[in-house]
């Protein structure tokens, strides 16, 4: 962090590659959509650059940069789901069909985007439900009320 | 279950990262720094704004400003005309009477009696089309040069600094004329708009053809870089801020969006069952899309990342128009004569009536850009 404060380009594509893969993967199982997660999470570290000078590097950047990913992730979900938008990938010749979906990511599918951000943050980013609670300013019971059900919903579909 | 989430495919995980890379690189390369501004400062301009916003609410022009949205014809209680702009920069518009530059404290030009306009890189000049010439312009109207031909439209300026290049369609086809108005020649004989420059180095030109086809070409070497499967009249072309993604708003059994990445594949694409999308526009710094729908006779305007309609109301919304800065968002309602101005959260509205008659036109105007403060 401190070497790409200071300008050096080979210190942030190391903190890019470090970061990116969990971000992008992250913002998908939120989403459920390959497109708009490779848009999240470009945005985010576009957000993280602009801000690069102003950064505190007291604080972790990982952390930082999954609540907002995961955070546009949910929105974008919801503001989807208002728009009534459904995806041409089906309906565009030549465009790259889907694959059958894999078992825990179709189970995940069947969650509430909400749900799904929680299951995310606690097992895949590693954040405690009072990190969770934070970061998606929520509750600390809604966070493990969410992680019960989602568990349990997930448990019954595996 | 943490294994479980990390073994999960996701297409084109590797590609999306490195053209994720490419742009964080270039977005990093071409970065500010930005001052740190003193915590006082901060305080200071909190409680100035404060006072003008309350200044504001007891005034009857600043009822307009924190108006709220209703289910009527128009926002209610627009201000009468358009005094001012909510944000920096100028707005190009054409009407009935010609083109018009409308500048940030609502100050209004007409150029002179064209039909099509659009911006020069950074806001210097102004391309204008007129039936059999296509003109370029100074903002406050002095011609810098003519070029005589046949049925001119959709005219679009792109460059740099040093270099520049303006698109357009006559009846030959598209062609290609230098920013000083030399070198006139045909790129596509019998290509048609709509027009987008790629807002990169390089002068390479999206347009779509007659069979419904995106095709971008090298307007240099006259290289054909990608071409489309046909999919239905396209309507607008707009690249994002960055050239990642070329959107495609098409005319199909419903309108839709078709996006594109740079080099050609399908990146995603929408359909909005319910409705028809009237309009889209890239929110600039980022690749999200403000849209309006029409669902029956009601206009639904959306905001990136704001989950309820910013707008709402009967009729349908023709164009938007994101501002400079990105902060406002300039949505054109022909049904209720008005253009509303939304700021990006979508929390506040301010919006100006009677339109067409301010810009001497029967029919409602078209905005064509809102452009940047020239830059010396």
């Amino acid at each position: 962090m401190r070497g790409a404060q200071a300008g050096s380009v080979s210190d942030l594509e190391a903190l890019f590659k470090m970061h990116w893969p969990r971000a992008f993967r992250a913002a998908y199982l939120v989403a459920h959509d390959a497109a708009a997660a490779e848009d999240i999470a470009q945005e985010s570290f576009l957000a993280a650059i602009r801000s690069l000078e102003r950064f505190d590097r007291r604080r972790p950047f990982g952390p930082w940069l999954h609540r907002i990913v995961v955070n546009r992730a949910i929105d974008w979900t919801r503001a989807r789901a208002l728009r009534g938008e459904v995806e041409l990938s089906d309906a565009l010749p030549g465009a790259a069909q889907p694959s059958e979906p894999d078992g825990t990511l179709a189970a995940l599918a069947r969650l509430s985007p909400e749900h799904r951000a929680v299951i995310v943050m606690r097992y895949l980013l590693d954040l405690t439900p009072g990190e969770i609670a934070e970061a998606l300013e929520l509750p600390r019971g809604t966070v493990n009320s969410r992680l019960r059900r989602g568990l349990d919903a997930l448990g019954d579909e595996l | 279950m943490r294994i479980d989430l990390e073994r999960i495919p996701i297409p084109g995980q590797h590609e999306a990262q490195a053209r994720t890379w490419s742009i964080v690189a270039r977005a990093f390369h071409e970065r500010r720094p930005s001052p740190h501004r003193s915590p006082w400062l901060r305080v200071a301009v909190v409680a100035i704004a404060a006072a003008l916003i309350g200044a504001a609410a007891l005034s009857a022009p600043g009822r307009a400003v924190l108006d709220e949205v209703r289910e009527v014809v128009g926002v209610e209680r627009a201000q009468p005309a358009l005094f001012s702009l909510p944000a920096p920069g100028r707005v190009l518009v054409s009407s009935d009477a010609g083109v018009w530059v409308v500048q940030e404290d609502g100050s209004k030009r007409l150029l002179g009696r064209y039909r099509e306009a659009s911006w020069s890189p950074f806001g210097r000049f102004v391309v204008a089309a007129r039936e059999n010439e296509l003109v370029a312009l100074e903002p406050m109207g002095g011609i810098r040069w003519t070029l005589a031909r046949r049925d001119v439209r959709s005219p679009v300026w792109t460059g740099s600094e040093m270099d520049t290049r303006i698109a357009y369609v006559d009846r030959t086809g598209i062609r290609v004329v230098g920013g000083d108005g030399l070198g006139d020649r045909l790129l596509v004989r019998g290509g048609r708009g709509p027009l987008a420059w790629h807002p990169g180095d390089g002068f390479v030109l999206a347009y779509a053809d007659r069979r419904g086809r995106v095709v971008v070409l090298d307007a240099g070497t006259r290289k054909v870089r990608w071409r489309s499967r046909p999919d239905g009249r396209v309507l607008d072309l707009e690249w994002s801020w960055n050239g990642s993604r070329l959107v495609a708003r098409r005319a199909r059994a419903r309108d839709d969006l078709a996006i594109y990445t740079q080099r050609g594949a399908l990146f995603t694409g929408f359909r909005t069952p319910r409705g028809v999308l009237t309009a889209a526009a890239t929110r600039p710094g980022t690749t999200a899309r403000a849209v309006a729908i029409r669902e029956g006779a009601q206009a639904r305007l959306l905001m990136p990342d704001v989950l309820r309609p910013a707008l709402s109301g009967p009729g349908a919304l023709s164009e938007l128009t994101w501002s400079p800065d990105a902060g406002w968002l300039l949505a054109s309602w022909p049904s209720a004569d008005q253009w509303v101005f939304v700021r990006a959260d979508g929390k506040r509205i301010r919006a100006a009536s009677n339109v067409a008659e301010q810009f001497r036109s029967g029919a409602a105007p078209r905005v064509e850009g809102w452009c940047c403060e020239p830059r010396r």
